[in-house]
């Protein structure tokens, strides 16, 4: 019996193995969510908790990886909806002409995230994950169990929003 | 959809937001295990409503006491 068919019917050990192979992975992917490092990993062992609670509706034929974020994207989401403050979209600067200036820098990062704040957090998701993360619509629409059709058409509402919001910032880096 | 100012728009927020960095710094097994021993440890709440409708019997009907210890 392999390691998916014992964590289905409740093994312990089979959820251990499940877990050390698959958290980096899980972790990477809530990350991208949240960009919170300390909420992430809450998550990831929230998600966990969530998936060995619900270990007799696994199916151990279907990969579990794509359950397994499945189950993440929606703790996320529901954090996301609960948060109330912004996490900031960035680390470290990247910007290589504005490297200089990291007032410049600060501002740019600032007004960002304060568009991406006014999206909805389902649209926030999508953006996030397409526009930043560059994830493809496939893997996103599979996380949050909706049509890639559904996936475009959220980008496209977050994308115009997004626009509107930064479009003073956006001209006048063009035209730096 | 304005193409142009999508395209312009995904290169202003690649410069001005880095992608996250996803890496797992640290094993999550020893916080798996203690969320998992916390809730095992956790007393469900049909045991404490239990609990309460026996302590209530006790206080309001106490001469079911003595037949309580006699069963046990």
């Amino acid at each position: 019996m392999d390691v998916q068919e014992r964590f289905a019917r409740g093994d312990r050990d089979a959820f251990e193995e499940l877990f050390r192979q698959f958290q980096g992975e899980v972790f990477r992917w809530v990350m991208r969510i949240v960009r919170d490092r300390g909420i992430a990993e809450d998550l990831t062992v929230e998600s966990f908790w969530k998936m060995y609670r619900a270990h007799a509706r696994f199916d151990p034929s279907r990969a579990f990886g794509a359950w397994a974020r499945r189950i993440a994207t929606n703790l996320a989401l529901d954090h996301l909806r609960r948060a109330k403050r912004e996490t900031a979209l960035v680390d470290e600067p990247v910007d290589v002409a504005s490297r200089g200036n990291p007032a410049l820098q600060r501002e740019m990062r600032a007004e960002i995230a304060a568009a991406f704040e006014k999206l909805a957090p389902k649209l926030r998701v999508v953006a996030r994950l397409s526009l930043i993360e560059e994830v493809p619509h496939r893997e996103i629409a599979e996380a949050l169990g909706i049509s890639e059709a559904a996936t475009r058409v959220r980008l496209f509402r977050a994308t115009r929003i997004l626009r509107e919001e930064l479009k003073e910032l956006v001209e006048s880096h063009g035209h730096a | 959809m304005d193409t142009h100012n999508d395209v312009k728009l995904r290169e202003f927020l690649k410069r001005g937001a880095a992608k996250a960095d996803g890496e797992l710094r640290r094993d999550l097994w020893p916080a798996m295990a203690r969320r998992m021993e916390q809730s095992e440890r956790r007393v469900p709440w049909f045991d404490w409503a239990l609990l309460g409708a026996l302590t209530a019997s006790l206080a309001f009907v106490p001469r079911i006491i003595p037949m309580l210890l006699y069963h046990l």
